[in-house]
């Protein structure tokens, strides 16, 4: 079998999260994995490491390790001020000849997925992409990863002797970030790397912050009917609380309360979420068939025979007006618990 | 607004002459279609079916004309034609043309990749399409022991509302005693909706793949939930495979005596009107079956609207509609619930999937409370199926 | 200039529903399972051949599997593809993704002098989404990976790509050769042209490339070039909605689905 650059054997006890940043800001997922790393690193007495790859980026290595990194490898140049696929994987596999951990994860986003998917191959080792679990065998270090296939209707568990690193990247979501701890202690490497202008081949021509709206996608959809009377504003506050976002049936958006390209179904979107959160909803075809691949669908309606009830997991019998404020409730005091 | 660009040439003019068999050529450009074609009622610049006449019959071509896909080939202008054009027919051949030009309307390679791949144009999974029937004992088709195939059809198969009708239709053959069979994930896909957004080659293809699966399992005379299926069977099938509406089969029944219904609707909803859909009045010409099922319920007092047989106004769900979206304050069925309404009936019963699915929005849409719009087979499975249990 | 020459790798996959875990041997059954090719990777072929619409070229479609696979490759063909070739041998059975990769690359350089290779996003049966990158890494070529809309310089041989991100969107360029990953659902893929179709249903057709059609090592394909293990598989619960009535007053319910969000969040 191909030998990855190196194994098992010469390994050294260390997770690796790769530390993604947007704007000056490190990514969500980012946070995630140094949460879940840090546990994973406790249960077999490992280090873990942050490598953090950018321009003017160090203040970001004082944040991973308050959540939780005992090390930050950074490495720095103007060349790497945004990310390039050709750039970050040049540098990352420098940091992991050097170091050699046994672990390396990423954030399965674009840029993640970018870097990942090539260092794997560069490296000649395997990758679990889009993993939805991690867990560590603690007397092997073996990293098992549980991935999902066939639109989350079949589970895996995938893991790998003896090429190294481990790699994976992990489902943005998936895992609770951690709480910041600025009196933790950690330490800050500088790397020391070459990177010659000319392997960068990827010119970032723009990068344009504004409108985008994408339904299809989203972790948490907020659809509202003909039920709430036109009182988008609570969906809005509750999508923003979830960190969805919002969609509608076709009677408010051709009642001008909501735009068209919010519109779910069969003429409008066919979105995939988590989690879709139905008010006022009464559950026509055409609609039903832009949330049915939803992971769970929740309905609140005031009628106990309305359609919708048939298409969800937790029904609802009740007036929307009456509900949102309780939840938006619910969910503010949740947050407050965890201190977001 | 995309930008509209005519093209004029031989080979469009002979294949259009082709592809609609010359239906525009006995055209003489009276406007009648025009000035009858329902779009008029909702918008102010109707669609101007004369100037398709005359394009079909010049062989012109407009790229990027999306007035081409508002047709519901509902056939009212038919009805008024002078000359007999089957203009239906003509605006199929155009959109043919589009196909090949890959100039279809947006969504519509969606809905035909969708009948290639999942045999359906609802993108549902063809391993689901017998799931409605899962409770209910409606058994594999077999030639030796059943008198007819129930042909449920897409929607009924898949769309809970209209699942509530072949639900009701199975109750009635068995209250009927109507020996009955399915054909269960099997069922093909009959393609009306590729015809109608026509897609003239690929409809045919679908048709001889059903037609063959058909004749394997030994069908002879099926009985359909949807008059588009009903039509895409009887007048574009080159085949003997005798479909009938199951309207029309209902009315047999009473006939022959296999159906009596004794047990009388309530006063509430006695008034009831029915909306004939276009592809059971003006395509097949069959006003009558279904109103001689309703008034076969003791109690029944059936309503006329204005726009009733050759007349009946569009629902706005064919011709492929039921895949686009129709701006608010433009849909056909908003008029025709209005028009229910003031017959003082308190049911709009109709017998189409399609139609079911405009008129129940219309009458959610305006916020409409004593008009329920029902299907026929959903109210003699009310009113029909216990009188009849009552006689075994 | 040299015409255009696009590459497109696509995939076959079951149908999601259909597929099931035997909870015996824990292996998927796949026996009379129904196909479709993988909805991303149509999204790929719209992308290639709004391409070749503009610039003309032609377009290699290459997917690598079991032979029943031809039947499905045909589609493209019908839609405006110009050759299929299918990878089919024992030897590339059970290939993770540094294997797929490495065969898919095996395959491009047979065919040479390839401009663009398109690929889906991800596929619907594993949705790692790390082909793209993977496969221009063997090739040692520059990678545009999920691109809303994609337009090239054939001149210049510059291809220049948009990706939707949050808030805004992103621009890059790079020159050919290139592999670009094309976004679930960023286009409508086209319908076939039955003018077309009976060409691309024809017997022979399709190119089918064994283990010896291709210079790869054997330790490099397949299972043994497959570093990653599955050690265990199970079925998620299915889609059948649990139609669960929560009671309560407003605030007790918003208590429970409260919970309920937690939990999946």
């Amino acid at each position: 079998m191909v030998e990855s650059l190196y194994n098992v054997e010469n390994e050294n006890p260390a997770i690796w999260v790769f530390l993604e940043h947007h704007d000056g800001v490190l990514e969500g997922v980012s946070l995630e994995l140094l949460s879940r790393g840090r546990q994973l690193a406790d249960v077999i007495g490992w280090e873990l490491t942050g490598l953090l790859i950018g321009h003017q980026v160090a203040s970001l290595a004082e944040e991973a390790i308050a959540l939780g990194a005992d090390r930050v490898i950074l490495a720095e140049h103007p060349l790497l001020e945004h990310f390039t696929v050709n750039g970050y994987v040049h540098v990352a596999q420098q940091a992991l000849l050097e170091y050699q951990p046994s672990i390396f994860l990423s954030g399965a986003t674009p840029d993640g997925r970018d870097l990942a998917g090539r260092l794997a191959v560069r490296m000649r080792t395997g990758l679990n992409a889009d993993c939805t679990d991690l867990r560590l065998d603690p007397k092997t270090g073996i990293l098992i990863c549980e991935v999902s296939g066939f639109g989350g209707g079949v589970l895996a568990l995938i893991e790998m002797e003896t090429h190294r690193p481990q790699m994976a990247t992990v489902r943005p979501g998936v895992f609770v970030p951690g709480e910041a701890d600025s009196g933790r202690a950690g330490s800050l490497v500088s790397l020391e790397f070459d990177l010659p202008p000319e392997i960068i081949q990827t010119r970032v021509v723009e990068r344009v912050s504004g409108e985008s709206l994408d339904l299809t996608q989203l972790p948490i959809l907020v659809c509202g009917g003909r039920g709430i009377h036109g009182h988008f504003e609570w969906m809005y506050e509750l999508a923003n609380l979830l960190g969805g976002d919002v969609g509608a049936t076709r009677p408010p958006v051709d009642e001008g309360h909501i735009e068209r390209q919010r519109q779910i179904g069969s003429t409008g979107a066919i979105c995939r979420p988590k989690v879709a959160i139905c008010f006022g909803i009464s559950g026509a075809f055409h609609f039903i068939v832009g949330i049915q691949e939803a992971d769970m669908v929740i309905a609140i309606n005031n009628d106990p025979k309305a359609e919708i009830f048939d298409h969800a997991d937790y029904c609802i019998v009740g007036d929307t007006h009456e509900i949102v404020p309780a939840l938006i409730q619910e969910i503010r005091d949740w947050k407050m618990e965890v201190g977001d | 607004m995309p930008q509209t660009q005519i093209i004029l040439d031989d080979t469009t003019w002979e294949e259009l002459l082709e592809l609609t068999h010359g239906a525009a050529a006995v055209c003489f450009q009276c406007g009648v279609c025009t000035a009858t074609c329902p779009w008029g009622l909702v918008r102010e610049e109707t669609l101007s079916v004369r100037s398709y006449m005359r394009a079909a019959q010049l062989g012109l071509h407009k790229n990027g004309n999306e007035d081409l896909w508002l047709c519901t080939t509902c056939a009212q202008c038919e009805a008024y034609c002078p000359r007999g054009v089957e203009i239906a027919d003509v605006f199929r051949g155009l959109r043919y043309l589009a196909w090949k030009r890959n100039q279809p309307h947006h969504g519509l390679s969606t809905l035909l990749w969708s009948v290639y791949w999942n045999n359906n144009p609802w993108e549902q999974p063809p391993s689901q399409r017998a799931n409605w029937a899962k409770d209910l004992a409606a058994p594999q088709f077999d030639p030796e022991k059943h008198e007819i195939l129930y042909y449920v059809g897409c929607t009924a198969s898949y769309d809970s509302r209209a699942q509530k009708v072949a639900r009701a239709l199975v109750k009635i053959f068995q209250a009927a005693g109507v020996s009955f069979g399915i054909l269960g994930e099997d069922e093909p896909c009959c393609g009306e909706e590729v015809l109608s957004v026509g897609h003239k080659l690929y409809f045919r293809e679908m048709a001889e793949k059903a037609t063959k699966t058909l004749r394997e399992r030994g069908v002879t005379q099926l009985v359909t939930t949807d008059p588009h299926s009903y039509d895409a069977f009887k007048n574009h099938y080159n085949d003997a495979i005798q479909p009938l509406h199951y309207t029309q089969y209902l009315a047999h029944l009473i006939d022959q005596g296999r159906l009596t219904p004794r047990s009388p609707i309530p006063n509430s909803q006695s008034l009831i009107t029915f909306h004939d859909p276009c592809y059971l009045s003006r395509h097949n010409a069959e006003i009558e079956a279904p109103r001689k099922v309703l008034s076969a319920i003791p109690g029944v007092e059936l309503v006329e609207m204005p726009n009733i047989a050759d007349d009946t106004l569009c629902c706005g769900g064919g011709g492929g509609r039921m895949w686009l979206e129709t701006e608010a304050g433009e849909r056909f069925s908003d008029l025709r619930v209005e028009e229910a309404l003031s017959t003082g009936a308190r049911i709009l019963a109709t017998a189409c999937p399609y139609c079911i699915a405009c008129l129940e929005d219309s009458v959610k849409a305006k916020g409409i409370e004593d008009l329920a719009v029902m299907d026929v087979a959903e109210i003699v499975a009310k009113n029909i199926v216990e009188s009849a249990l009552h006689e075994r | 200039m040299s015409t255009l020459h696009i590459v497109v790798c696509i995939k076959v996959v079951p149908k999601p529903e259909e597929i099931a875990v035997d909870q015996e041997t824990m292996l998927l059954i796949r026996d009379g399972v129904r196909s479709e090719i993988n909805p991303p990777d149509m999204n790929a072929i719209e992308m290639a051949l709004k391409l070749k619409d503009q610039y003309g070229g032609r377009i290699s479609i290459l997917s690598m599997g079991p032979l029943f696979f031809a039947d499905y490759l045909r589609a493209p063909l019908a839609m405006g593809a110009d050759h299929i070739y299918l990878m089919s041998d024992r030897q590339f059975g059970g290939a993770d993704t540094l294997a797929t990769t490495y065969t898919l690359a095996a395959g491009i350089r047979k065919l040479g002098n390839v401009d663009l290779i398109f690929c889906g996003e991800e596929s619907s049966d594993g949705a790692t989404g790390q082909v793209p990158a993977g496969l221009a890494e063997w090739l040692g070529i520059n990678q545009l990976t999920q691109m809303d809309e994609v337009v090239i310089d054939p001149k210049k041989k510059l291809a220049r790509g948009r990706r939707e991100i949050k808030g805004g969107h992103l621009t890059l360029e790079t020159p050919f050769p290139v592999v670009i990953s094309a976004k679930t659902a960023c286009n409508e893929p086209r319908f076939m042209d039955y003018t077309i179709k009976p060409w691309a249903f024809e017997e022979g057709r399709i190119t089918i490339w064994r283990r010896e059609d291709l210079e790869v090592e054997d330790d490099h394909i397949g299972l043994s070039g497959s570093p990653t293990r599955v050690s265990g598989l199970k079925q998620a619960p299915g889609r059948s909605r649990q139609r669960k009535f929560l009671k309560g007053n407003p605030a007790e319910i918003a208590n429970q689905l409260g919970k309920i969000l937690q939990a999946t969040s």
